[in-house]
């Protein structure tokens, strides 16, 4: 299986890195140095965490929009932004900002990957959050937050793409491999 | 002359040295008897690097010892940076001949000692009455704009922390070695060390390690979270304040995280360990937080690709560090030269230690300047952290008076 996880120049992004070389055979490519062959041979595309938000990304959103039916995708942090964006979603400041956070998050009956009711600890950088309403036929927010109910998960029950707002790469989130294995391992 | 007055001679002389401490041995060593001394630009970084992976010291003296600056290490990794119109090199390294131990006694390795001999004449010192007084730069009214530009980068997501620095300089004549070892008695700090050279001085009570290899494992580790010792009294007492304070935990979680990601670029999968989290150092006037993360290092991974990763150190920066490093060189002007970059020495592949650059003074063209950061958090306010700063390069500001 080939991944291909497209690095926002975040701090993070080799944490993650770390976390996906287990599944498969893993190319780390920056966004603005991507090329369409990398993508082609690619079963997977991540997007990484990074600074800004979706607009400041035109390459990668548009990247989603052209494999979103065609291959696995997952976000994390900017990345779970940028799905949100692609999906019609709108990214905003959020009232107290989660750099360095450790909290707790609650998944809903919507998941297809994660238990019902599921409580999870987890690691967060963003200053950003996805604003609600947020109305899509396809896609659903599956996890948040316990304190502020933000939307921690997105996932698609039309296609095979995840999202995660929090960082499983973090060291403040236990077992972060396992919320990594569970997407992965999903068979749409 | 006996081996302490070998060494006294060589400080009262004019020859170029280097004093570094080994906190590991707990002693300082000497270098001297310079054979090569490469001045470092981004022109001839990469050939530098490539000749160092060939290098393989067989004697105790034999090694490359000197720093990569800030400039050099942006540079390294395309970043822009203001220009320095001064002559101060970005970068130098030395490869020493004579090496002296200091501990109890004074331990000489030397490849001629009458190379070492040579040049020990005592010097007429100049004392002169220059201004002492200190300038400050970018001054409080500067520095909160910055500040505030900031704050606002933090909330759109364009940096998680960002450390502005800011310049205290004076022009008054150093006695490097004397300085150096009036600094060390009050504060000795496990990175410390001293350049003296025709061009420049240095004296550094650098508290950071920023890694060191030891046959295949690399290990770093960071500081993030400072408190004085006016506010808190012991250790313990440190640790509480750490563990209740929501910034500095916060800070730290990010640089914890940070430095795994930095690691994990040049270290095989899953190898990643954060070994101590969040202990405490205490030093002449502050205390600090400190956690040690360390991983194995990829079979045949490059000199080049280690300091790319690790330069310059994400601590002193902020997060993440590409985009933090562009927003303080738009809105810094003064080139920070050494400052937070990196000094340390180089025996082999398998055995080099650099730190941090920072706490410490350059003395250039009759000039002295200290440099000190301190982080932008949405709910710290700027005059906290001007006076951060001030705390942070107290213990040095103290000997320009």
């Amino acid at each position: 299986m080939n991944l291909l996880l497209i690095d926002h120049e975040d701090s993070f992004t080799y944490n993650l890195a770390h976390l996906l070389s287990g599944f498969g055979n893993l190319e780390v490519k920056n966004f603005y140095d991507i090329k369409e062959k990398s993508i082609k041979k690619s079963d997977i595309i991540i997007f990484s965490p990074g600074p800004g938000k979706p607009s400041d990304y035109p390459v990668s959103l548009d990247i989603y929009n052209n494999y979103k039916s065609k291959k696995k995708i997952i976000g994390i942090c900017l990345g779970f932004q940028l799905i949100a964006n692609g999906e019609g979603g709108t990214i905003s400041k959020q009232e107290k900002i989660f750099h360095g956070y450790q909290t707790y998050i609650r998944t809903n009956s919507k998941s297809l990957r994660f238990p019902n009711n599921a409580l999870y600890q987890v690691g967060r950088y963003h200053s950003l959050k996805l604003k609600e309403p947020f109305n899509s036929s396809s896609m659903h927010i599956t996890m948040r937050c316990e304190e502020t109910n933000v939307a921690m998960c997105l996932e698609s029950h039309k296609y095979d793409i995840c999202g995660l707002q929090f960082h499983p790469d973090s060291f403040l989130t236990p077992n972060g491999k396992q919320f990594i294995r569970k997407i992965i391992q999903y068979k749409k | 002359m006996n081996n302490s007055e070998i060494l006294n001679a060589l400080y009262e002389s004019d020859k170029e040295l280097i004093i570094y401490r080994n906190s590991e041995k707990n002693n300082f060593e000497i270098y001297t008897d310079f054979a090569e001394k490469v001045n470092l630009n981004i022109g001839n970084l990469d050939k530098f690097l490539n000749k160092l992976e060939r290098f393989k010291s067989n004697k105790p003296y034999d090694c490359y010892i000197g720093f990569f600056g800030y400039e050099l290490l942006c540079k390294n990794i395309n970043l822009k940076v203001n220009k320095d119109n001064s002559s101060f090199p970005e970068g130098v390294f030395f490869r020493p001949q004579t090496k002296i131990i200091l501990n109890k006694q004074v331990k000489i390795i030397t490849k001629s000692k009458s190379k070492l001999l040579k040049d020990l004449k005592a010097l007429n010192k100049t004392t002169s009455s220059n201004s002492n007084k200190i300038s400050v730069s970018p001054n409080v009214q500067v520095y909160e704009k910055i500040f505030n530009k900031f704050k606002k980068n933090i909330r759109a997501g364009e940096t998680y922390q960002i450390k502005i620095a800011q310049k205290y300089s004076n022009k008054k004549d150093l006695d490097v070695v004397n300085l150096f070892f009036n600094l060390m008695k009050k504060n000795l700090s496990p990175e410390s060390f001293c350049v003296r050279t025709n061009d420049f001085n240095i004296i550094s009570c650098s508290p950071e390690n920023l890694f060191k290899v030891k046959g295949k494992k690399i290990i770093t580790s960071p500081i993030a979270g400072t408190v004085s010792r006016d506010k808190v009294k012991s250790t313990k007492e440190a640790r509480k304040f750490f563990e209740n304070n929501q910034k500095e935990d916060k800070e730290h979680n990010m640089i914890v995280d940070l430095e795994r990601n930095d690691l994990s670029r040049i270290t095989k999968a899953n190898t990643v360990k954060i070994q101590n989290l969040k202990f405490v150092q205490k030093y002449q006037y502050i205390f600090h937080n400190v956690s040690e993360i360390s991983g194995t290092l990829l079979d045949n991974v490059r000199l080049s690709a280690v300091i790319k990763a690790m330069m310059p150190g994400g601590s002193v920066i902020g997060c993440p560090k590409i985009n933090t490093l562009k927003l303080l060189n738009k809105e810094e002007k003064e080139p920070r030269r050494i400052y937070t970059g990196s000094f340390g020495y180089y025996r082999s592949k398998q055995d080099m230690s650099f730190n941090i650059i920072i706490r410490s003074i350059l003395n250039f063209q009759k000039n002295n300047e200290v440099f000190a950061a301190s982080g932008v958090i949405l709910d710290s306010t700027a005059k906290n952290e001007y006076h951060e700063n001030y705390l942070k390069a107290k213990s040095l500001l103290d000997l320009l008076k």
